[in-house]
């Protein structure tokens, strides 16, 4: 009886272990999608309005959920301190401080990154190319993302289970 | 009676040190941090401090009480790239792109009315400037507003407590924006000669409010709707179908579409304050649309500047007969 139990308890510790890292997947292409809102929204603010960095960000950020409207709304108040000689460093400190708890992959956070090294130094006109590219980009990556998730997750599932089963069965 | 005075007086001399501070430290956080450093210890007092002269590969100047004078005293510093890169991303806040329209015209308003010119690369689009890039000169000039400079003028444009249409004619350089700027402030205000009135300024160049993202950084009083960086014949008429101001003001009139502007708000029934170039009324009527607008008799008064001790000198104050109301007087400020 207590064999069963325990067989029973691993299996389902194991099932969710991979249900777990399913979820995480979900979430982490929710988390992309978010970002490529955000930077939407932003593109659209300083198109449509035309208004410095910092007034964009603070508009932004207050149609935006936590943590991305914290970072916003503190950048523009970096902005307004005037304290940095280059743009990208207020960006690229605000992401590694604020959105940390996302947890991004190296190469995503490195395109997010990216992002500030041409926010502002541009005329309208191209800075709104450049950001249409970018987009494109992340478009392309939540694109890439999307198409593995599935398999993923039926992957993550199934090692969940079997590894249960493997371990109920060494143990055994 | 008198502690209440002297409390009014030393309240106005905190409010004026705390505007000073604050001018102080508008100028000071546009610079390049280096720059910072030196303005910060060359220049105690920015009431006297009227320009800073960036050129790169050049001494950086500042014009102090209408001397040019190099800074650190005694030393040289060269202004670098680097530094004008600084600078200008201090100035936009980063955001270069969000000045293309003032850029276009070789300028851009800070916080707190300052005028930033700007010389460099000029770019072209279909023969109008595009914009300018590889910005190598940088004029930051320090506004200093007047208050009450227009005291002893109102008296004159005024009748039974209402602005007459007034033009002030005067050549570059000698107060007329100034001027202007303290008379928004009053009739909009009101005061014993003027009725306080709804007060619609189209400021093309934003002289005038020396508007920083869209609000108006110098006083012009509590009635006063601002047009900034719009051209002056359609604002005036944006303004009539808009706000319905009893007075406007613009400044600097000079083309034809200006002067129909003026002519069609002066038969809207607002009242009109307006400045032009010349030297005196002569030269003043004979500019082909303006003369005509003179001969009709549609200016109440003239009021005719000169700069011959300081800026801002009363030379004239004509009727719209032209019969001289005063001359030679007393400096306004």
């Amino acid at each position: 009886m207590q064999r069963l139990a325990g067989s029973i308890l691993i299996i389902a510790a194991t099932t969710g272990a991979g249900w777990m890292y399913g979820t995480e997947l979900k979430n982490y292409l929710q988390k992309l999608r978010y970002i490529r809102y955000v930077a939407g929204l932003i593109k659209g603010e300083m198109e449509y309005t035309g208004a410095p960095l910092a007034e964009v960000f603070r508009e932004t950020g207050r149609r935006v959920k936590k943590p991305f409207s914290t970072w916003l709304i503190r950048m523009a108040a970096e902005i307004d301190e005037r304290e940095e000689s280059a743009f990208a460093r207020i960006w690229n400190r605000g992401i590694d401080r604020d959105l940390k708890e996302l947890n991004l992959q190296s190469e995503h956070s490195i395109l997010l990154k990216e992002m500030g090294t041409f926010l502002g130094q541009l005329d309208r006109e191209t800075a709104g190319r450049s950001m249409q590219l970018y987009l494109n980009r992340m478009d392309l990556e939540i694109e890439k993302l999307r198409e593995g998730l599935e398999a993923k997750r039926r992957i993550g599932n199934c090692l969940g289970v079997m590894g249960g089963i493997f371990l109920v069965v060494v143990l055994l | 009676m008198v502690i209440i005075s002297m409390a009014l007086h030393i309240l106005c001399k905190e409010v004026d040190k705390m505007e000073r501070q604050d001018r102080r430290s508008q100028i000071l956080k546009i610079l390049a941090k280096s720059i910072r450093r030196i303005i910060e210890e060359e220049v105690n007092d920015t009431d006297s401090l009227q320009e800073i002269r960036m050129r790169t590969g050049q001494p950086l100047r500042i014009m102090k009480a209408n001397r040019d004078v190099l800074v650190p005293e005694g030393k040289v510093h060269i202004v670098t790239k680097e530094e004008m890169r600084e600078t200008l991303d201090y100035i936009s806040r980063y955001s270069l792109y969000a000045y293309e329209n003032e850029l276009r015209q070789g300028f851009l308003t800070v916080e707190g009315g300052h005028r930033v010119g700007v010389a460099g690369k000029v770019v072209m689009e279909k023969e109008r400037v595009k914009n300018i890039q590889y910005i190598s000169s940088v004029n930051i000039r320090v506004s200093h507003e007047v208050i009450g400079c227009a005291d002893a003028l109102l008296p004159y444009i005024t009748k039974n407590k209402q602005v007459c249409h007034t033009l002030i004619i005067s050549p570059p350089g000698c107060g007329k924006t100034t001027l202007i700027r303290d008379l928004i402030r009053q009739i909009s205000d009101g005061n014993e000669y003027v009725k306080g009135c709804s007060v619609g300024v189209v400021d093309e160049r934003s002289e005038l409010g020396g508007c920083h993202m869209g609000i108006a950084q110098n006083q012009l009083g509590m009635r006063t709707d601002i047009l900034d960086c719009c051209p002056k014949a359609d604002g005036m008429i944006m303004l009539i179908r808009s706000m319905s101001p009893q007075v406007i003001a613009v400044d600097e009139i000079g083309t034809r579409e200006d002067i129909h502007a003026v002519e069609y708000a002066m038969q809207c029934g607002c009242k009109l304050i307006a400045s032009v170039h010349g030297l005196d009324m002569d030269e003043a009527s004979k500019k082909p649309v303006l003369g005509e607008l003179i001969r009709k008799r549609m200016f109440e008064r003239y009021v005719v500047l000169g700069n011959g001790v300081h800026p801002g000198e009363i030379r004239e104050i004509y009727d719209e007969r032209g019969s001289v109301l005063c001359r030679d007087w007393q400096a306004v400020y």
